[in-house]
């Protein structure tokens, strides 16, 4: 009779490895994770502390129910405003489903603040290809700070489902150069329509 | 559902004859006489390289990025 060329697998037994081998592996193995642990927390906590990193913690109440009628959110308020320090401040309401203003230029080069509130239910916002990255919830302000490097376009959806339309709810944030922003009036800031 | 069980139950992949050679006892002891060697060395390279994945990311992308708060 032929021998079998796929006789059925069978169970090793335990104890194959000597013990001590197994004990050195794992005790190799813990030192080694928490050795890359504890590089991953020194590497937060140094670049954190170093450059000030933390999440946007801002606790500003508003209310939803009379953003339109007057204050920071205000429609004629809407959109970047410049502000005394060289910096420059972009309100934007987040409503089902769309960012109001819908576009808005800021300029290179300079601090740029994002105060957003929402008119309606949960939403968020980010920036694609930067750290910009907040919830907006009603009844609160997020307030977000970044640098824009090089001029373009930025995407800017909402990134928290709000309703059947959220998949539309996006805005964008055009970047121009330095140089080009001091000379555009309020209305060319706030819409990237041709003029 | 009747079932046999004097055989252990076989994956399809084993009845397909696809499943890894059999060894028995002594070379498997032979072949472990100094620790999963092999497991060890693929399993090294995997979290290295996650490990690196990460560090590549922080330093390359998100601190580039600035701060946003």
């Amino acid at each position: 009779m032929a021998e079998n060329p796929n006789p059925p697998q069978r169970d090793l037994p335990d104890g194959l490895v000597p013990e001590e081998i197994v004990v050195r592996s794992e005790r190799r193995w813990f030192i080694v994770m928490i050795g890359m642990l504890v590089v991953m927390m020194a590497v937060i906590v140094v670049t954190g502390m170093g450059q000030a990193l933390h999440p946007p913690s801002n606790v500003e109440t508003t209310n939803p129910v009379t953003l339109h009628l007057g204050g920071e959110f205000a429609e004629s308020n809407l959109g970047t405003a410049a502000e005394p320090d060289g910096s420059v401040t972009v309100r934007m309401i987040a409503q089902q489903y769309s960012f109001v203003p819908s576009c808005v230029k800021v300029p290179a080069g300079t601090p740029v603040k994002f105060r957003l509130t929402s008119a309606d239910v949960i939403h968020g916002f980010l920036l694609l290809n930067t750290n910009v990255n907040s919830m907006v919830v009603p009844g609160f302000v997020s307030d977000v700070r970044t640098t824009f490097n090089t001029p373009g376009e930025y995407r800017m959806p909402c990134h928290e489902y709000c309703g059947l339309g959220h998949h539309g709810m996006w805005s964008r944030v055009v970047v121009v150069p330095k140089d080009q922003f001091p000379s555009m009036t309020p209305i060319e800031r706030t819409s990237c329509a041709e003029q | 559902m009747p079932s046999n069980i004097e055989e252990p139950p076989r994956s399809a992949v084993t009845s397909a004859g696809r499943d890894a050679a059999p060894i028995d006892v002594k070379a498997a002891a032979e072949a472990l006489k100094y620790g999963p060697r092999g497991a060890l060395l693929v399993s090294s390279i995997a979290v290295g390289l996650l490990f690196l994945g990460w560090l590549a990311f922080y330093f390359l992308l998100f601190l580039p990025r600035g701060a946003i708060g």
